[in-house]
């Protein structure tokens, strides 16, 4: 685990070096954790496909769908089994709720 | 800048795809040693991230892995990743390589691959492991099977809010690690800089990359692997599962609108492989292959086409003059017949994939070694005929695809002979 101390010198550091972090990455992290939690606020309604989740959501379907794998890989969605054009999914267990 | 590292090897091999590990790993076991050096964060090249391989349709990464982890633990074998090579001097008999160390910004030796740091960054970023279909943070290991497994940052996607520090249990991230220098002298020097396919933004008339579910064969190589992004096979404009799907044969080769001319080899052979891994998970899909001739080069090949065709693919002979989409992403084909009806019609699919071609990975003429190359940029060799892996350049051997495009069995046999030839070239200094 890193020292605080050392670790707020090295940031403060940084931001000497390289300048403040661009507004340009702040809004779009701050896009993603709103689109994120969006889709997740959804999935507590029960399962989903990527299209209703982008309603939900207010996002485009692509871009729906790219958050949805992302917070698939990183274990707070898991896929709904079952057949259809569109498969559904769901909140993991235990995650988001 | 930090110190300067020096390696001192036998033989001095750029670039690590399958040609590469192989003529490393033959040199290796004659006892000679090897300098491996790889701009990618992560050994394996191209194969790595293929899905299956024609015809055998074997798993691509367990033939890779193993030959991966036998590279990175052999005792002759100093493996350099993440790293370029800047400059070659020849000085006499001796090749001295500039190579840098990008900086990953940890501490690579105590590093423990927990992947702590990952799991707490708060960035998400395209995958370009998958296409861009998936994601990963702005701290990540590359890919599951990726050696080393170690993490790298991206300090342009870095909002530099600490949690990857504060998670480490090894204290490793370093956000103010430099570039380090390393100097490599080396005998002879074996070239195995393999390829990149046409872009997608090559053709005007295929939708320059803006139609969501006009797809790569690499992106289709990952919806095909078994931990591709989506986990299954989906198409990206909405995450349906595709009914429909199409390949657009020679998009990117045989077209001299975009300068290449020349036929890439592995496209026929890889959509029609693509082709029966899709019928496979997809059993009640539509599977179709516009092509103008099927080139169907090696071992064993014939039959794999007529397997297909047995299965139900549908091969239409006709040419893809354009390609647009409706309202709901699906890309429509503009197609030519080449035989009975040749009216020009509109085909509606669900999912394409461009069947590209292959162009030069690196143009190496930069390093200035002699080596001479070919009007597209690949490695020419100085007799076909009495040698499959000697170029112009003395010391100087080429293996794989940056030779002009080949499939994966003639890489390897390619990189046995340039071990071979690297090797007696060492031998008689
Ligand atoms: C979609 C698709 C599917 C395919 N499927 C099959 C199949 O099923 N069966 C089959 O036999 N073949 C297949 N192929 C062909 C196969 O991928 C190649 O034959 C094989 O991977 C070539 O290996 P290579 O080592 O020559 O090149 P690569 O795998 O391209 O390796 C080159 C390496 O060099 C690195 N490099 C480049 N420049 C530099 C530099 N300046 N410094 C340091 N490193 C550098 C690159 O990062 C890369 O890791 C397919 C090709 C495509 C496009
Ligand atoms: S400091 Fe940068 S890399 Fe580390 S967790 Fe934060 S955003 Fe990710
Ligand atoms: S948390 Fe530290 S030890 Fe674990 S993978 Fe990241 S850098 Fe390595």
């Amino acid at each position: 685990m890193a020292d605080a101390k050392k670790l707020a010198e090295q940031l403060k550091k940084l931001n000497e070096l390289r300048g403040p972090v661009p507004q340009e990455l702040r809004d779009r992290v701050a896009a993603q954790n709103k689109a994120q939690k969006a889709i997740l606020d959804a999935l507590k309604e029960g399962p989903k496909t990527a299209p209703e989740l982008a309603a939900a959501a207010g996002l485009p379907e692509d871009r729906a769908l790219w958050y949805l794998v992302g917070l698939r890989k990183y274990g707070k969605i898991s896929d709904v089994a079952g057949r259809g054009d569109y498969p559904k999914y769901e909140l993991k267990a235990g995650e988001a709720k | 800048m930090r110190e300067l590292e020096k390696i001192e090897v036998d033989t001095l091999v750029v670039g690590s795809g399958i040609a590469g590990l192989q003529a490393a790993l033959d040199l290796a076991d004659q006892g000679y040693s090897v300098a491996i050096v790889e701009k990618a964060p992560s050994i394996g090249g191209k194969m790595i991230s293929l899905s299956k391989v024609f015809p055998t349709l074997d798993c691509a990464s367990c033939i890779t892995t193993p030959r991966m982890a036998s590279v990175s633990h052999h005792p002759r074998i100093k493996t350099l990743t993440y790293s370029t090579v800047d400059a070659i001097k020849r000085e006499g008999k001796t090749f001295t390589a500039s190579v840098t160390r990008k900086p990953r910004y940890i501490d690579e030796k105590e590093c423990i691959s927990c992947k702590r740091c990952e799991e707490v960054c708060p960035v998400y970023l395209p995958d370009e492991y998958e296409q861009g279909l998936g994601a990963k943070k702005t701290i990540s290991i590359p890919f599951t099977n990726a050696i080393p497994q170690l993490p790298v940052m991206h300090p342009e996607h870095c909002i530099r809010c600490g949690a990857c520090a504060r998670a480490c249990p090894k204290d490793c991230i370093e956000f103010l690690q430099e570039p380090a220098p390393v100097e490599i002298k080396a005998k002879a020097v074996i070239l195995a800089t393999g390829y990149e396919t046409t872009p997608m933004t090559a053709k005007k008339q295929y939708g320059l990359g803006k139609l969501p579910n006009v797809i790569s064969p690499m992106a289709a190589e990952r919806l095909l692997a078994p931990h591709g992004p989506y986990g299954r096979v989906l198409r990206p404009s909405d995450g349906m599962v595709p009914g429909s799907i199409a390949y657009v044969q020679c998009a990117g080769s045989r077209d001299k609108s975009i300068g290449v001319p020349y036929c890439s080899r592995v496209c026929c052979m890889y959509a029609i492989k693509q082709a029966i891994l899709l019928s496979g998970s997809l059993p009640i899909a539509d599977i179709t292959i516009y092509y103008m001739d099927i080139r169907a080069f090696g071992k064993g090949y014939e039959q794999f086409y007529n397997n297909a065709r047995a299965m139900g693919i549908n091969f239409v002979k006709a040419k893809v003059a354009r390609i647009t989409e409706d309202e709901k992403h699906n890309p429509i084909l503009r197609i030519e017949r080449q035989e009975g009806d040749s009216a020009p019609a509109e085909v509606k699919h669900e999912l394409v994939v461009l069947s590209q071609g292959l162009l030069p990975g690196c143009d190496v003429s930069k390093f200035n070694l002699g080596a001479g190359l070919n009007d597209f940029g690949f490695v020419q060799l100085s007799d076909e005929t009495v040698s499959s892996a000697v170029t112009a350049g003395a010391g100087v051997f080429a293996a794989g695809v940056v030779k002009g495009p080949r499939d994966i069995p003639d890489s390897v046999v390619d990189a046995g002979s340039a071990a071979m030839e690297a090797a007696s070239y060492i031998r008689k200094l």
